[in-house]
Formats: C-alpha cells, structure tokens, sequence
C-alpha cells in the first residue's frame, strides 16, 4: 500500500516527470496486492469445495469445520467483490473527469 | 484476515464439545455394561480440556498470548468411582456373594452434563455467526 501513496507525494510531482520508476511500482503493487488476493480468496474457495465433497461422501471429520470452511470461502468472495466494486468506482468517477 | 481466528477458536471449541459429547453418549450407551476388554465394568470417562494459543505469532507476542486461546481435549479420564453392586446371583458376572458390579455411571448427571455440552457448542456457534454478521457489516461500510 505505501507504494500507492508514493505516487500522490510531493516528490512524484513535475520536478521528475520522465521518471515513471515509483509508478510503474505501485502498479506492480497494487497488481501483486490484487493477484495476492485473489488468490487467497482463491484458496478459500476450493477448500471450501474440498470440504463440502468430504461431506458429500462421507470422510468429513467434523461437520462444523465444513461449515465453516464455507463461510470463510463466502465472507473472503464478499470482500473481493467490495474491492472489485471500489476499484470500479474509482475508475469510473476518473473516466467522469472533464478535460 | 483476522476475522478468521475466531473462526478457528471458536472452532476448537466445537471439536471440543463434539469429543465431550461423544464421550457422554459411550456412557450412556454404557450404563449397564458389566464387561470391558480390560476386565471388570465399565467405567465412567470425562474429558480433559486444555487451552492452547491459536496461532504462532501469537504465541511470540506476550500481549496478544492471552487473548487468543483454542481449546482442546488432551486426555480423557476413567473415573476412579468404585461400581455399583447390585444383587442379581442369576448374572453371569456376578460374583460367589451373588453380587453384580454395575458401571459408576449416575445416568442423571450425564444428563446434566449433555445439557451442557449442547449450550457451550451452541455458544461457540453463536459467536461464529456473530463474527461473521461483524465481518459482513464492516463489508457494508464501503458500499
């Protein structure tokens, strides 16, 4: 996240325009930050499937922890697409800039 | 995402109570069971639950050491009551007096003891829900 605020930071600024070194970080930031959670969200997702197969075919320990397995896979599902609505809501109101 | 520890203690605690309860229902499944493998009747048996911190980092941090506790079940104990003698000469168990030992096992109290289990498993259900619905409301402060 440091790496997004750089870019709003003073020495960003005119002095240095062909410097594009801290942008084109904080692009890989935010995009590792992005792929980072997806991927988690990712993880959640297939262990939850995992854990609802076990069930289905009868190896599952406890069933609360299948329950559970899912609930977290829905509550991390839910948190990427708040930052996928963000994310679009700031594209969008850029997109609205007069010029 | 730290939301998900409370998933994991509270989740402990379930497993806990799960155990606690399957050891309740062998005693009750049990309660008239004059003959074990290991000889005698059988005797009644109860959980031994033991904390253990959650994860780690945790573990490392002194502050955080005693917020974040699981549990878990590391033994579980025979109880050292002596049997119920019961006089019943026409038993195969029974001794040359005419005496049967019957298990330790007070069907009453384990009774009260399922009670129990069912309200703490409940209780770490509810606080599962409860940090869910929290997660979720903090979802809806952007929208």
């Amino acid at each position: 996240m440091n790496n997004i605020i750089s870019v709003g930071q003073p020495n960003a600024l005119p002095l240095r325009p062909t410097d594009t070194s801290s942008v084109s970080k904080a692009k890989s930031g935010f995009g590792d930050l992005l792929a980072d959670t997806i991927q988690e969200v990712n993880s959640k997702q297939l262990s939850g499937d995992e854990a609802s197969d076990k069930l289905q075919t009868g190896t599952a320990e406890h069933l609360h922890e299948v329950m559970i397995a899912v609930e977290q896979a829905d509550v991390s599902l839910r948190m990427l697409v708040q930052m996928r609505n963000k994310a679009q809501q700031a594209y969008e109101e850029i997109m609205r800039l007069q010029l | 995402m730290d939301i998900f520890t409370t998933f994991k203690i509270s989740s402990s605690a379930l497993k806990a109570n799960t155990i606690r309860l399957n050891t309740i229902s062998s005693n009750l499944a049990n309660v008239e069971t004059t003959s074990t493998p290991e000889g005698g009747p059988y005797k009644k048996k109860s959980v031994y639950f033991e904390s253990k911190p959650m994860d780690f980092r945790q573990h490392l941090d002194g502050q955080m050491k005693s917020a974040a506790q699981g549990v878990h079940v590391t033994k579980i104990l025979e109880d050292e009551d002596p049997p119920q003698l019961v006089y019943n000469p026409a038993h195969p168990d029974a001794n040359d007096d005419g005496y049967v030992e019957l298990p330790n096992v007070s069907v009453i109290k384990e009774m009260v003891d399922m009670m129990s289990a069912t309200r703490s498993y409940q209780a770490n259900a509810t606080t599962i829900k409860s940090a869910k619905r929290m997660a979720l409301k903090a979802l809806e402060i952007g929208g």
